[in-house]
């Protein structure tokens, strides 16, 4: 058989692009083996086959004997995912496959995505599956998954993997998981030990942090007292338009001197005292890493930044834009600034704007601060959209190209006109704002939006007619609840987490049921009592200071100024007082937790307001006597209501949040195969149950 | 001993950690009512138990202090 190089991608889809760039002629010939996909290109005399990981196939397990689920845990060892969780079997068919492609490899090479987790997955799979070729492999580096791209990487290939960015990789998935593993099984024993309740509670070491943040920021707003304060404002008319003004004083702290002013300004004329005009730049904004392009994703189309990171993703994978998991606010020119441009301007969307860039005499992107050694910030490949997209992949295809636009454009020059007015010693003050020059502007329209609000030709010493001068009572307000796309900022500001597992942080606290509401973000009472059992029993875990350590360790692996045996030494000492502590004091925390599981569980059971007395609720309760199961209301156990409805006894139930459209009463939807779910109104007079 | 307000234990002064927190913030806020409008105790605890911007255990705290005042008031 003819030997061949094989090359592993992340995935199927990227496997399935680098293959049909390689190729000469553009094509490759799928194949696959048990359902697993792979891609043969040629490419001059080499034949080559693209195959593919599935995300991480390898990851970290204990390897104490099954059966003991206790803690503290410290031995662990590396194994292929579907050993060490359910539901992932086709991982076993997959691995068996790549092995068997390696066989008969001749040269291997990582072509996995150029950052920490890519290079896990890649370095794994040369590892375990390809029986040692991490050693030998070499490495293609690449930002987008253009042809162009992908051909000039494969022929400047590195000489290897880079062996200090997969150690602190390696490292950082220990250590999450000697945390995550050890606190997690500590608080799910002492509620399971202490009161039987069993429910999947779970910590870790970013996770307690982002919980903690969520925590105090609501402790904030329910010890919030409001102060209060005045503010003055005057309505004035010049030439039969009325204008608003507002007193120099925004804050006014005490009442007396709030009345004292409206005394003092009972007059029915004003004078201009000055006009201030300025001229000032608004420079255009910088190039989009991942966190900014989450928050202006968010800010115009409310996505939370899980599904913009989705988005962009399957936008890399189709070559329409660079990587997106950077944290880069930089736009080398060896991306080719004008071929972009150029080949953008095919489309009649961004012609206008594109070929007024290109007639510029220079192109020079407005870069931001940050920086990644891996890769630029995200900007469009140039490549148009092949097949239609979906409203979101629109979207932030639109904003990326449009960013990217902006970035080469022009400062946006505006014009402000400050006039202070004297109403009997008192000054009041109104602007004005006048666009001189759009700039950036218009690139980036429908994104950025301003209005101008011109004022009529005034001088100074001109008399103005004092209509009304109000005062308005206020209130300081307090801080606002996070949303998933503030507190990703928040983590991103605190340096905990990295780009790429902060959103899938955020989601789990909601699955643990820790947090819950999309845009304001309230701890559930069983997120309050996690957050302080961390604090009170294990505060060293919680406190981002840790965090930021570990992160500082990881860039100096990185560095090679640190070892990973050293971090992970350090580490299992630290899980060894945690875990003591936890140990002594699981019945107290036990108590603590189980209450609160115990509420949560019978607020999921809770189908509704019993119709009936208005005050109890209706819950799913079973007999006793005859173990059937029916609805009951819960003021039966104090003897005041007898209300129940009866049940099928087989069948999920789920209780739906609107109640019946006829008759007001709670609608149950019963799922006795998964495919047709059925509803009903527990009113068994009601006429939508007569129709079945 | 369990907080006045709860049945959490207690911190200090007869409250447990987080109504505790509530009573320190209602006292120290009090200066700045005092100035601005020049009530009493008893009005600005009235006042901040109605306004919809105060947190829900500050709330608890000061129709806690309200009722207090007034059983001293009768005992008197
Ligand atoms: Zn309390």
């Amino acid at each position: 058989m003819k030997k061949y190089t094989l090359i592993i991608s992340e995935k199927p889809d990227a496997a399935n692009r680098i293959a049909t760039a390689l190729d000469d002629k553009g094509r490759n010939t799928r194949k696959n083996s048990n359902g697993v996909p792979f891609f043969v290109a040629k490419n001059g005399d080499k034949e080559i086959i693209v195959a593919s990981a599935l995300g991480h196939l390898y990851t970290v397990m204990s390897n104490t004997k099954k059966g003991k689920w206790d803690y503290p845990v410290f031995n662990y060892q590396w194994a292929p995912r579907w050993m060490a969780e359910k539901g992932v079997l086709k991982i076993r068919t997959w691995i068996e496959v790549l092995s068997k492609l390696a066989e008969n490899a001749e040269e291997f090479i990582d072509a996995c995505d150029y950052d920490i987790e890519g290079s896990i997955i890649g370095y794994s799979v040369l590892k375990y599956a390809c029986n040692g070729k991490e050693k030998t492999a070499k490495r293609m580096k690449y930002s987008t998954l253009t042809r162009e791209e992908l051909r000039e990487s494969f022929t400047n290939l590195l000489p290897h993997l880079d062996f200090a960015l997969i150690e602190a990789g390696l490292t950082r998935h220990e250590v999450d998981w000697l945390y995550g593993i050890n606190l997690s099984r500590a608080l799910t024993l002492a509620a399971k030990n202490s009161n039987n309740m069993y429910a999947t509670l779970s910590t870790g070491r970013v996770q307690g942090p982002t919980l903690k943040y969520i925590e105090t920021r609501e402790k904030n707003i329910q010890i919030f007292v409001p102060t209060p304060f005045w503010n003055i404002t005057a309505k004035i008319s010049i030439d039969d338009h009325t204008f608003e003004l507002e007193h120099e004083k925004k804050v006014i702290e005490t009442k007396a001197k709030a009345n004292a002013i409206i005394a003092a300004c009972k007059t029915k004329e004003g004078q201009i005292n000055k006009i201030d005009t300025k001229e000032f730049q608004q420079s255009p904004p910088v190039p989009f890493d991942l966190g900014t392009l989450q928050s202006e994703a968010y800010r115009l189309f409310r996505y939370p930044p899980i599904h913009t990171s989705k988005i962009a993703q399957h936008l890399y994978i189709n070559a329409l834009i660079s990587y997106p998991r950077t944290s880069s606010q930089k736009l080398p020119s060896t991306i080719g600034y004008s071929t972009i441009l150029k080949k953008l301007s095919r489309s009649t969307l961004y012609q206008k704007l594109t070929q007024k860039l290109l007639a510029q005499p220079t192109l020079k992107p407005n870069e931001g601060s940050k920086f990644d050694p891996a890769h630029p910030a995200i900007y469009p490949t140039g490549n148009l959209p092949e097949k239609v997209l979906d409203t979101s992949a629109k979207n932030i295809y639109d904003l990326i190209v449009r960013r990217f636009l902006a970035v080469f454009s022009e400062p946006a020059l505006k014009q402000r006109v400050k006039i202070s007015v004297d109403i009997k010693w008192n000054l009041f003050f109104m602007m004005g704002y006048r666009t001189l020059k759009e700039g950036w502007m218009e690139c980036y329209r429908p994104y950025v939006h301003y209005e101008d609000i011109l004022l009529p030709l005034l001088f100074e010493g001109q008399k103005v007619a004092v209509k009304k001068v109000n005062l308005k009572d206020k209130f300081s307000k307090p801080p606002s609840r996070y949303n998933p796309q503030s507190l990703l900022k928040k983590m991103e500001k605190e340096e905990i987490g990295t780009k790429a597992t902060r959103a899938s942080t955020i989601q789990t606290l909601y699955e643990r049921k820790y947090v819950e509401g999309e845009q304001n973000m309230t701890i559930t009472d069983l997120g309050f009592e996690v957050a302080d059992v961390l604090k009170n029993y294990c505060p060293s875990v919680v406190s981002s200071e840790m965090t930021r350590k570990l992160e500082e360790k990881m860039e100096q692996i990185q560095l090679k100024q640190e070892t990973k045996q050293k971090v992970l030494a350090d580490t299992i000492e630290n899980l060894k007082t945690v875990t003591e502590v936890l140990k002594q004091k699981q019945s107290d925390i036990g108590v603590q937790l189980g209450q609160k599981i115990k509420q949560l569980r019978l607020n999921e059971q809770i189908i509704g307001k019993c119709p009936k007395c208005q005050t109890g609720k209706l819950v799913i309760i079973r007999s006793k006597k005859t173990r059937k199961r029916f609805i009951g209301c819960t003021n039966f156990f104090e003897g005041k209501c007898n209300t129940s409805f009866p049940l099928p006894q087989t069948g999920k139930i789920k209780p739906l949040t609107k109640p019946c459209k006829t008759c007001g009463y709670p609608i149950i939807k019963i799922l006795i195969t998964p495919k047709h779910p059925w509803k009903i109104c527990l009113n068994l007079d009601c006429s939508t149950r007569e129709e079945k | 001993m369990s907080c006045k307000i709860c049945s959490q234990p207690i911190k200090e002064e007869g409250y447990c950690i987080v109504h505790l927190k509530a009573y320190q913030n209602i006292c120290k806020k009090f200066e700045a009512w005092k100035k601005a409008l020049e009530v009493s105790w008893i009005d600005y605890l009235v006042n901040i138990s109605k306004n919809s911007l105060t947190g829900e255990w500050a709330k608890e705290v000061a129709k806690y202090l309200i009722e207090d005042e007034s059983r001293n008031v009768k005992e008197r």
